[in-house]
C-alpha cells in the first residue's frame, strides 16, 4: 500500500475520474430501474389482490343493541329502509311502531300504536305479509280482506337529522269467499295490472279456498279506488287442509302448502285457474310436512322449510320436457332443527334470514351458502332483515328486540359463483352463466367467469389456428426463401401491419368483413382451402418441373410463378363455394316457406348451433391479423439470427432449401420462435378493442366457429362504465382481471422454461 | 462407384481437355452426371463480381484429380470466393455475377440442366470456421444421407464408422455418437466436419482454412487426414500457413488481387517460382 503511494501514475494510465463516477451512477441506475419494474409489477398484482380479496370474506354480523318492547301477541315484524322504526302486528291487526334511535335520547319517539280503521268494523282473523311491498293483508271473521300499505317516509325535522315517519294506507274492506265466514289464511301478490287475492275458510270442517282478482280504477290523480272483479272458488283444487298460501306478484300463480306435504300450483291466466302441477318438496323425507314456504327476492324461487327443518328451494323453470314452467327442486340447505320459526326474505339480493328460534342463519339463495350463522343468547319469535340488507332485527319471546349490524358486502360472490356451475333462476339445469345486469331489480345476477374464460380460450384458438401458420411459415418463406432484395420491403410492411391499432382492425372487422364473410361463409371457406391445397399443389408441381425451366426464376423470386396461380385458385375456390352452396346448404325458409340455398339459415339448422354474423370466425381471422406481424417479425428474427454457418453447412451438403430450413435453421431459432409464438398467444389473450367490436359479447360456454365470444379482457371494457364502485360486480371485474393475468402469468412462465430448455439444446458453439 | 485409376500425370492441354470433356458430356444424359466419376476441375477464364466489385480477374487453372491443390495468397485475395463458387455457395449472395466457366469432369457447374443440390453432393465442404450443426454427433455425420432420403440404420451406422474412421475421429467419439457435437473440442469438431463432408462420398473435398483455429497437434492431426484423403478425393485447400501448403500439396496456386499469379507444382512455386511475386509471398516478404 505504502510503496504504491509512493510511486505516482503516469498520466496516460489514469482513469478519468468521471468515468469511474459514470460508471458506478449508471451501474446503480440500472440496478433501480429494473427493481423498480419488479416492484410495479408486484404492486399492480398486489393492487389487483386487494380488490379482489374482499370478495371471499363471510358476513359479519355485530350485535348493537337491545330494546323492550310491550308484550303483544305480535305475528308479523317488519322494518323500514333505515331500520328506525321497526312494527310489529298483533292478532288483532293492530300495529306497534318502535323508535329504536337512541333509546332514551330527547328525540326518541319511545312506541306508538296505529290501528288501522277496518279493525273497528269487523274483527280481524287473519293477518299476513307481504315483505316486499311492505303490505300487511287483513282477513275478517265475517269474510272480508283489505290491504294496508304501511308507508314509510323519511322527513328531515328542523334539528337536523332525518326522522322517519310513517302512514297506514289501507284499502276498503272487500269480500272474498264465503260470506259470513272467517278468513283462516290469505295471500296478496300484484305489482302491476293483475292483482289476486286468495284466501282459506272452514265451512263445517271443511276447507275451501276463494280467491279474488282486483280491478283498480285509473284515474287522472293516479290510481282509485280497489274493486274485486272477480271471484274464483277454488275449492275444487285442494288435497288436503291448506297451510300455506304464496300469490307471486306477477298474480299469475297461487301456490297452496297442504298438511300432508304437497304443494299444488295453480296458474292463473287473467281469466281462470288451471292446476299445472302438484309436488311435494320433502317427498324423500320421513316427515315431509311443510313448516313454511315464502318467496325470495322476486317470487321466482320459493323457500321451503319442514317440521324435520329440512331446507329446500324450488324455482320455476321452463322445463323441457313437460314444456312449461313448472317449479322444481333447485337449491338444498343444511337442516334446521326444526321448521322455521321465523324468515325474512332480503329486499337487495337473494339472501334470506330464517331460524328455528335457537339458531338464526343468513343463507343465500343461489350459491346455497350461509353467509352467516348463530346460535342466539335468546329464543328468537320474529325477525327482520334491514331492506338495506344491512341489519338483522330479532324480537324474543321476552319481548326484547335485538339489534345487530350485518356488513356483507358482496353475499353472492365465492368459488362456487365464479367458477362452479350454478341453476340460477328460470334455468333448467346448472350453468356456467354470465350476466352482470338485468332488466328488473330482483334480477339474479351470474357472475360465472368460466364463460369468459373459455371466450378468452375460444378467441385466442381462432386466432392462433389463423395466425400460426401463416405467420410460421411466412418467416420462414421470406427468412429462406425469398430473394434479399424483395426482403427489404416485406419486413417494414408486416411492421406496419403490426402498427395498425386494434380499435381499427375491430372496426374494418365488425362492419366491412363480418357482413362479407357471414354472407359468403362457403365462399371463404372454399377459398381458403382452395389456397392451402393450392400451394401445396403447385409446390410440388414446380419440383416436377425439370431443372431448365425453373432455372428461368431467380431462386427467391418463385413467387412470381406462384401468385398469378394462387389469386386464380383463390377465386375459382370463392365462385366454386357460391356454388357449392347452391347444392349443398338448402334449406326451407320458415317464415316464406320457400326452399333456399342459404349456409347462415342451414347451419343452425343441421347442427342445431348457433350462427351469429359477428362469430369468432371473423375475430380470429382479424385478430390473426394483429397477431401474424408480432409472430412473424420476431420469427423471422430469430429464423435469420441463425449463424449462417449452419445454413452454408447444410446446403453444402447438398441439402435442398427447405430441408436446410427444416432440419437446421428451424430447431435452430426454435427458442425464438417458440417466445414469438407465446407473445403472439399473449396478445391474443389480452386483445380487446377487435372483440369488444367484432363480436357481439355475448358469454358462450361453446367453441362453435360461428358464434360470437365474450372475452375476460372485452368483458372488462365493456362492463367496467358500468359497476358501481367497489361493488360486487367492479370487485368481481377484478378478479376476471387476475384470472387473465395468472392465465398469461402462467402461459408465460411455461413459455420461458421451455424456452430456456430449447436455447440449452440448440445453443450454438461460442 | 468413384472408383477409376489414379490419374497421376496433370492435365498438359487445358482447352483440349475441355474440349474433350464437353464432347464427352454432349453425349451423355443429364440425370446420369451425378454417376460419372469425373474429379477433374477447370477453371476457365474465370472472373468474379460481388456487386460492381470485380474479385477475380479472368483466372485459369486445371486442377488434377486425387491431388491436393493448395490456394495462397494474401487476405482478401479472393481465394475463398473461388472456392465457394465452385459448389455455387455463392450462389444466394445478392448481386453476383460470373464470365467464364468452372468446369467438373468437363460440365459446367451453371450448366442449366444440373441440379446445384446435385452438384453440392459431389463436392464436399470444410469450413474455416467448424460449424456442426446443433445435433448429435451421429446426426451431424448421417445428415447428409437423411436428406437424401436415406434413413436405414445398418446403412447409417456403416457410414458413421467409416466416415470417422477416415477423420480419424473413431477412436475418440466412438462411445458418444449420441452426445451434442457441440461437447468435443475445436480440433474434434473440425474433423467432425470433415467426417460429414466426406459421409456421402463425395468426389471432391473443399477447404477453407480448415487449421486457422486449431492448436499445432490438431492441424499434424487433419494433415495427416488429407494425405489419407487424397487417395480418394481431389482436394483443394486454402491456407495462409506456407509450411502447410508445401507439406500437403501437390499442385499450388498464388493469388494476388484476385489474378492467378502462378500455379505450379508446389516443389516449384516454394523452391524455383517464376514470378518475383509469387517469391516475395512464399519468402514471407510480404503479406
Ligand atoms: N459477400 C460478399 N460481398 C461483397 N464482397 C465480398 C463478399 N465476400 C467477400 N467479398 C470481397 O471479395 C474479396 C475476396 O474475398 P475472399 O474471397 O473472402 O478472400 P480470401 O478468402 O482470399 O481472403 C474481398 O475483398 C472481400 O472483401
Ligand atoms: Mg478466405
Amino acid at each position: 500500500m505504502q510503496k504504491r503511494q509512493q510511486r505516482a501514475v503516469p498520466e496516460r494510465f489514469v482513469v478519468r475520474r468521471a468515468t469511474l463516477y459514470f460508471d458506478r451512477f449508471m451501474n446503480q441506475f440500472i440496478k433501480v430501474g429494473g427493481l423498480s419494474v419488479i416492484v410495479a409489477v408486484s404492486l399492480i398484482f398486489v393492487f389487483i389482490l386487494l380488490q379482489v380479496f374482499p370478495l371471499f370474506r363471510g358476513a359479519t354480523v355485530e350485535w348493537r343493541k337491545d330494546m323492550p318492547v310491550p308484550p303483544g301477541q305480535y305475528v308479523v315484524m317488519g322494518t323500514d329502509e333505515w331500520s328506525e322504526l321497526p312494527f310489529f302486528v298483533n292478532a288483532g291487526g293492530e300495529v306497534l311502531f318502535v323508535d329504536t334511535v337512541d333509546p332514551g335520547g330527547p328525540h326518541n319517539r319511545g312506541h306508538f300504536t296505529r290501528t288501522p280503521g277496518l279493525a273497528d268494523e269487523a274483527t280481524v282473523s287473519a293477518v299476513a305479509f307481504n315483505e316486499m311491498q311492505t303490505q300487511l293483508l287483513y282477513g275478517t271473521v265475517d269474510g272480508r280482506f283489505a290491504i294496508v300499505d304501511v308507508q314509510y317516509k323519511a322527513t328531515f325535522p328542523e334539528r337536523g337529522g332525518r326522522e322517519v315517519a310513517v302512514e297506514l294506507d289501507e284499502t276498503p274492506l272487500l269480500r272474498i269467499g264465503r260470506e259470513g265466514v272467517p278468513v283462516r289464511k290469505l295471500a296478496y301478490g300484484g305489482s302491476g295490472v293483475q292483482k289476486l287475492v286468495a284466501a282459506t275458510q272452514e265451512v263445517e270442517g271443511e276447507f275451501e279456498l276463494h280467491a279474488v282478482s282486483l280491478a283498480q280504477q285509473r284515474t287522472l290523480l293516479g290510481a282509485g279506488e280497489l274493486s274485486v272483479e272477480r271471484s274464483y272458488d277454488l275449492t275444487e283444487f285442494l288435497t288436503g287442509e291448506p297451510e300455506q298460501l304464496a300469490i307471486p306478484r306477477d298474480a299469475d300463480a297461487v301456490l297452496i302448502g297442504n298438511t300432508d306435504g304437497s304443494v299444488v300450483y295453480l296458474h292463473f291466466d287473467g281469466q281462470e285457474f288451471t292446476r299445472r302441477q302438484v309436488f311435494v318438496p320433502f317427498e324423500d323425507r320421513e316427515d315431509r310436512r311443510i313448516a313454511t314456504m315464502d318467496f325470495l327476492l322476486g317470487d321466482v324461487s320459493l323457500v321451503l322449510t319442514a317440521h324435520c327443518g329440512a331446507n329446500r328451494v324450488y324455482s320455476i323453470y321452463r322445463d323441457p320436457e313437460a314444456d312449461m314452467r313448472i317449479w322444481g327442486h333447485t337449491k338444498t340447505f343444511p337442516d334446521l332443527d326444526r321448521g322455521a320459526v321465523f324468515y325474512s326474505a332480503s329486499m337487495r339480493n337473494k339472501a334470506f334470514l330464517i331460524g328455528d328460534g335457537r339458531v338464526a342463519s343468513l343463507r343465500y339463495g343461489t350459491t346455497e351458502t350461509i353467509r352467516w350463522q348463530e346460535d342466539l343468547p335468546v329464543q328468537a319469535t320474529l325477525a327482520a332483515l334491514g331492506p338495506r340488507y344491512n341489519r338483522l332485527l330479532f324480537l324474543d319471546d321476552q319481548y326484547s328486540l335485538h339489534f345487530y349490524d350485518l356488513h356483507d358486502p358482496h353475499p353472492q360472490a365465492g368459488w362456487r359463483t365464479f367458477f362452479g356451475k350454478i341453476q340460477y333462476e328460470g334455468q333448467a339445469t346448472a350453468e356456467y352463466s354470465w350476466q352482470s345486469t338485468g332488466g328488473r331489480d330482483d334480477f339474479e345476477r351470474k357472475l360465472s367467469l368460466v364463460p369468459l374464460i373459455i371466450g378468452t380460450l375460444k378467441g385466442t384458438l381462432y386466432a392462433m389456428i389463423f395466425a400460426l401458420p401463416i405467420a410460421l411459415l411466412a418467416a420462414i418463406y421470406t427468412s429462406q426463401f425469398l430473394d434479399p432484395a424483395v426482403k427489404r420491403y416485406v419486413k417494414p410492411t408486416m411492421e406496419i401491419m403490426a402498427s395498425l391499432p386494434s380499435v381499427v382492425l375491430g372496426f374494418l372487422a365488425a362492419l366491412w368483413l363480418a357482413p362479407i364473410i357471414s354472407n359468403a361463409v362457403p365462399s371463404v371457406l372454399s377459398a381458403m382451402l382452395g389456397v392451402i391445397v393450392g400451394a401445396f399443389g403447385i409446390g410440388y408441381l414446380w419440383g416436377q418441373l425439370p431443372q431448365r425451366i425453373r432455372m428461368l426464376l431467380k431462386p427467391g423470386y418463385e413467387f412470381i410463378a406462384f401468385v398469378p396461380f394462387m389469386v386464380l385458385i383463390a377465386y375459382a375456390g370463392w365462385h366454386l363455394g357460391a356454388l357449392a352452396e347452391q347444392f349443398l346448404f338448402v334449406v326451407e325458409d320458415p317464415d316464406t316457406g320457400l326452399v333456399i340455398a342459404d349456409f347462415r339459415l342451414w347451419f343452425p339448422r343441421a347442427t342445431g348451433l348457433g350462427f351469429e354474423q359477428r362469430n369468432a370466425f371473423v375475430v380470429g381471422f382479424v385478430m390473426g391479423f394483429a397477431v401474424i406481424p408480432i409472430i412473424f417479425t420476431i420469427t423471422e428474427d430469430a429464423l435469420s439470427n441463425v449463424p449462417e454457418a449452419f445454413r452454408s453447412g447444410s446446403l453444402a451438403l447438398g441439402a435442398s432449401r427447405w430441408q436446410t430450413a427444416v432440419r437446421v435453421v428451424v430447431p435452430t431459432a426454435s427458442a425464438g420462435t417458440f417466445s414469438a409464438v407465446m407473445i403472439g398467444l399473449g396478445r391474443a389473450v389480452g386483445e380487446t378493442m377487435i372483440v369488444v367490436m367484432a363480436t357481439g359479447n355475448t358469454p358462450v360456454t361453446e367453441f362453435n366457429p360461428f358464434t360470437g365470444m365474450r372475452t375476460l379482457s372485452a368483458n372488462i371494457a365493456v362492463e367496467l362504465p358500468e359497476a358501481p364502485y367497489l361493488g360486487t360486480l367492479y370487485r368481481t371485474l377484478f378478479l376476471g382481471a387476475m384470472v387473465l393475468f395468472l392465465m398469461t402469468f402462467a402461459v408465460n412462465t411455461v413459455a420461458e422454461v421451455m424456452r430456456q430448455r430449447l436455447r440449452e439444446k440448440y445453443r450454438a458453439v461460442e | 462407384m468413384n472408383e477409376a485409376s489414379p490419374d497421376s500425370a496433370p492435365a498438359v492441354d487445358v482447352a483440349q481437355a475441355v474440349r474433350q470433356r464437353r464432347v464427352e458430356v454432349a453425349q451423355r444424359k443429364p440425370e446420369a452426371d451425378a454417376d460419372v466419376n469425373l474429379q477433374h476441375i477447370q477453371v476457365c477464364n474465370y472472373s468474379f463480381f460481388y456487386g460492381t466489385t470485380q474479385v477475380l480477374f479472368d483466372v485459369n487453372m486445371d486442377i488434377p484429380e486425387r491431388r491436393v491443390t493448395a490456394l495462397i495468397g494474401p487476405s482478401g485475395c479472393g481465394k475463398t470466393t473461388l472456392l465457394r463458387n465452385i459448389n455455387r455457395m455463392n450462389d444466394l449472395i445478392d448481386g453476383i455475377r460470373h464470365q467464364g466457366d468452372i468446369l467438373i469432369g468437363g460440365q459446367s457447374v451453371y450448366d442449366r440442366y444440373l441440379e446445384v443440390i446435385s452438384l453440392r453432393k459431389r463436392i464436399g465442404m470444410v469450413f474455416q470456421k467448424s460449424n456442426p450443426f446443433p445435433k448429435t454427433i451421429y446426426e451431424n455425420i448421417v445428415y447428409s444421407l437423411r436428406v437424401a432420403g436415406r434413413n436405414k440404420k445398418a446403412e447409417l451406422d456403416e457410414t458413421v464408422e467409416r466416415s470417422l474412421r477416415g477423420a480419424a475421429l473413431w477412436d475418440e467419439v466412438k462411445d458418444r455418437l449420441k452426445e451434442s457435437a457441440f461437447s468435443l473440442s475445436g480440433g474434434q469438431m473440425q474433423r467432425l466436419c470433415i467426417a460429414r463432408a466426406i459421409a456421402n462420398r463425395p468426389e471432391i473435398l473443399l477447404m477453407d482454412e480448415p487449421c486457422s483455429a486449431l492448436d499445432p497437434v490438431a492441424t499434424g492431426k487433419i494433415e495427416d487426414l488429407i494425405d489419407e484423403l487424397k487417395k480418394e478425393y481431389t482436394i483443394i485447400i486454402v491456407t495462409h500457413n506456407m509450411q502447410q501448403a508445401a507439406r500437403v500439396s501437390d499442385r499450388t496456386a498464388f493469388f494476388y488481387l484476385g489474378k492467378l499469379i502462378e500455379y505450379d507444382d508446389t516443389q516449384t512455386i516454394f523452391m524455383n517460382p517464376a514470378e518475383e511475386q509469387t517469391e516475395a509471398y512464399v519468402s514471407g516478404r510480404f503479406g
